[in-house]
């Protein structure tokens, strides 16, 4: 796969492709770019974080008020600034255009916008931290958000920043696969990954502007000393607030990963996809289903026995939606002739890792284990399953499909299987140690680990370090076939899809000639 | 890598049998989980009859524990076998109680009464600590819940809770002034509060609502805790709560000698006047 056979045709990357430069740029395939460079900035300083705060153990490297904050930063950029928005923001902006045969976003200009406040809002974040990193943790538990040290308004406006961004993104997505089905595509012949970043986009405007104003109205409360979450209100009032607003969150980044892989599946079994109109059901259950279920996350805050209840019923009925999707995919994979590509990989780790995830959430469910594990590590573990291990994954996965499209070269094959492996095998052994600190009661968030826990300690140090090892492995297979890939075909994988009948990388009105929609979205 | 790939070929529709067979599956296995969890969560949820109850309060960054005598000790004894209900508050910001060898774990949410209960059925000791975030010290706030016989148990609550063990007299009632709230209405330093000072009042003649003079010897302090309206001092309201059976005759006469140190007539302890308006130096047992 190496050796290059000569320059591909820049496409939308050359400079005089688009007016605007990048920074000015209007072009959706660029804004893609421009999310994927900082999103990758804001990662490496999220793993950053992670390193030296797991380093605690060994070394005492840094103290526990300096730890505490530590969490704090490392939440806020993973959660809010990288992983939830990252797949709508980076393969959204890419891909739903050139999936619908579409010759950009609806509202271009919304997409860049969407970009600068991203990017402004993560300025103010990371500024704040040289005025005084807030230590109230990344869900702001009153009081320490009012009454604690750092900078916390320029954190706030940061963050508010970053939800415009979301709610922007999230309009744009509406308008775009309403009135930007150029080629005829159908409502029900859109492609799944269409579906999820359509589906996604609602939540993102919902959450984007919610989370902005109860942002808006804790920093009032903080300036005043006063108000709805000011020192006098209870401190339950605002976790009710920050997860009822939040947990959709996580399903803006699980419905568009949901998309990614339903795309990839079907592209890898070399098929159309078993239960397309199964699975867009699922995903808008999963969409009705992600304001009903914060309830679960309190509790372990003293949360009434009766609501316990109502929350546990309707954070285990998302397993009745979660399972059709799993069939589907399953379906259509048997008897596929699967491809044994890097894609099909991290596709493959994607169901290992989020099934992982989504049996905990099981447990969790299950309300006398859930009660005693809320405020363990074992809670941690399953987020980072879901969001590291699912929609991290899914984020791979899909940028080892799409770049041949979003560069114009093929990367290594065999050394993407080999980091996605290592990722992997790296991601379990970081948190299945978590997963059993947890379980045996061990809190979220201490600084000071018990004795007897440094051994799993040094594992899940080992596991960080894998991770991370795949990771370079990945960075450095996609970026060094930029210097030496050879040039990718319109379709190297021989999907259906609309973007692969766009040249790679696409000019930037993206189809040279109008594209041929089917009605089986995966049969060409 | 196109060329080697064969064309897409329609797809199958999902064989209704299998699809609605593994759906159920999964609905079955969500419904067990919720079965499984729901008898232990209602369990948790209502104490049962006949608990022995202890008070929690939680505090950046220590706890404390109240017994059903009054004995506070900062950590947390409890009979084998017999179910144990704490109530639960906080002085500040929230907290959570979680003992994970006996699966406990419940919030303590700062202005609102708690409530969790367990039963220990294993003697050993246990680690008992904070599981929600109170700042800094959060990591460190953690002590032991010693689970022993019933026998040893009360052992421990007697030996610990007899406040005259290894304190002299005058020791003593300096401790109960505090304990027993009477600090809160008499000074040490000649103020005037909602009662009269302790300062210089031993010994001597003091002037009543109703005209007379009573001199303050034993009789009229023990009748002053007993039945404190029988005779008021001039300048004073009658609203002090008498402590008939909740004060013990050896402990009337701790604070009686206490009392002759703070005054010029109790005695040679009278030189000097300890400084111990809201100290509590000897209120905890720690272990």
């Amino acid at each position: 796969m190496s050796g290059g056979s000569g320059a591909p045709d820049a496409g939308y990357l050359g400079g005089s492709a688009a007016p605007g430069g990048w920074l000015g740029t209007r072009d959706h395939k660029r804004i893609a770019v421009l999310f994927l460079g900082w999103s990758l900035g804001v990662f490496l300083l999220g793993i950053v974080y992670a390193v030296i705060m797991k380093l605690r153990a060994q070394s005492g490297i840094i103290d526990t008020h300096t730890y505490h904050q530590m969490l704090t930063q490392h939440g806020v950029l993973m959660v809010f600034l990288y992983v939830v928005p990252a797949i709508p923001s980076i393969l959204g902006h890419f891909v739903l255009p050139l999936q619908l045969g579409a010759a950009n976003m609806a509202m271009p200009g919304f997409s860049l916008w969407s970009f600068r406040f991203y990017a402004l809002g993560t300025l103010c974040f990371l500024v704040s931290l040289f005025f005084g990193p807030t230590a109230a943790g990344w869900t702001f538990l009153t009081p320490f958000a009012l009454t604690g040290e750092g900078a916390f308004m320029l954190m706030a406006a940061g963050l508010c920043l970053a939800a415009l961004g979301w709610l922007v993104t999230g309009l744009n997505i509406i308008v775009t696969v309403h009135t930007r089905r150029d080629s005829g595509v159908g409502f029900f012949a859109m492609p799944l990954f269409s579906w999820g970043i359509y589906l996604a986009g609602y939540l993102l405007a919902a959450v984007g502007s919610l989370f902005a104003i109860i942002i808006v109205y804790l920093a009032l409360s903080r300036a005043y000393a006063g108000g709805i979450f000011g020192p006098q209100s209870d401190p339950l009032l605002w976790q009710h607030y920050f997860w009822f607003v939040t947990t959709p969150a996580a399903y803006f980044a699980l419905l568009p990963a949901v998309g990614v892989i339903g795309d990839m599946v079907a592209g890898i079994a070399r098929k159309g996809f078993t239960g397309y109109r199964v699975t867009v059901g699922a995903m808008i259950a999963l969409l009705g289903l992600s304001f009903t279920t914060w309830g679960l996350r309190m509790l372990g805050t003293g949360l009434s026995e009766d609501l316990g209840v109502v929350f546990a019923v309707l954070n285990l009925a998302t397993a009745v939606p979660v399972a059709l999707i799993a069939y589907c995919w399953l379906a259509t994979l048997h008897r596929g002739a699967v491809l044994c590509g890097a894609p099909t990989t991290f596709v493959v780790a994607f169901l290992l890792q989020a099934g992982i995830g989504v049996a905990m959430g099981l447990c969790l469910g299950s309300l006398a284990a859930g009660r005693y594990l809320a405020n363990t590590l074992f809670v941690t573990a399953q987020s980072h399953y879901l969001m590291m291990g699912g929609v991290m994954t899914a984020l791979l996965a899909g940028l080892h499909w799409w770049w041949p499209k979003l560069t114009g070269r093929m990367y290594r094959q065999g050394l993407g299987r080999f980091a996605a492996g290592l990722y992997l095998v790296g991601l379990n052994l970081a948190f299945v140690p978590q997963i059993l600190q947890g379980l045996a009661g061990v809190p979220r968030g201490v600084y000071t680990l018990p004795a007897e826990l440094a051994g799993s300690e040094l594992v899940s140090l080992t596991g960080v370090w894998i991770m991370i090892t795949g990771l370079v492995l990945v960075a450095s297979n996609l970026f060094g076939s930029l210097f030496d890939g050879p040039a990718a075909p319109a379709n190297p994988w021989g999907a259906a899809t609309l973007e692969w009948q766009a040249e790679s990388p696409p000019p930037a009105g993206n189809f040279a000639a109008p594209p041929r929609a089917a009605a089986d979205p995966y049969v060409g | 890598m196109g060329a080697e790939v064969p064309p897409s070929r329609p797809a199958g529709r999902p064989n209704p049998a299998l699809l609605g067979a593994w759906t159920l599956a999964a609905a079955a296995l969500a419904g067990w989980a919720f079965v499984a969890g729901f008898g232990g969560f209602l369990d948790q949820a209502v104490a049962p009859f006949g608990t022995y109850d202890i008070a929690v309060t939680a505090r950046q960054w220590s706890w404390s524990f109240t017994y059903p005598n009054g004995w506070t000790a900062d950590t947390l004894h409890v009979p084998l076998d017999r179910p144990v209900r704490l109530t639960l508050a906080s002085e500040d910001v929230m907290h959570g109680l979680s003992v994970p060898a006996l699966r406990l774990s419940e919030a303590i949410v700062p202005g609102r009464a708690g409530e969790a209960w367990f039963e220990a059925d294993v003697a050993d000791t246990f680690e008992l600590r904070s599981d929600i975030y109170s700042g800094d010290g959060y990591s460190g706030m953690r002590t032991a819940l010693i689970a022993e016989s019933p026998a040893a148990f009360d052992a421990w609550l007697t030996r610990v809770s007899d406040i005259f063990s290894g304190r002299t007299d005058v020791e003593v009632g300096e401790l109960l002034y505090n304990r027993k709230g009477c600090v809160a209405c008499h000074s040490l330093d000649g103020t005037k509060r909602v009662g009269p000072s302790f300062l210089d009042a031993y010994g001597h003649e003091v002037e009543t609502r109703d005209g007379g003079r009573v001199l303050a010897d034993d009789a009229y302090i023990r009748e002053s805790i007993l039945e404190p309206n029988a005779v008021i001092v001039a300048g004073y309201e009658p609203v002090m709560t008498p402590y008939a059976g909740q004060i013990t005759d050896r402990e009337i006469a701790a604070v009686t000698a206490w009392l002759k140190t703070l005054s010029g007539h109790g005695g040679a302890e009278a030189a000097a006047v300890p400084d111990t308006t809201g100290a509590d130096a000897g209120q905890k047992e720690t272990e």
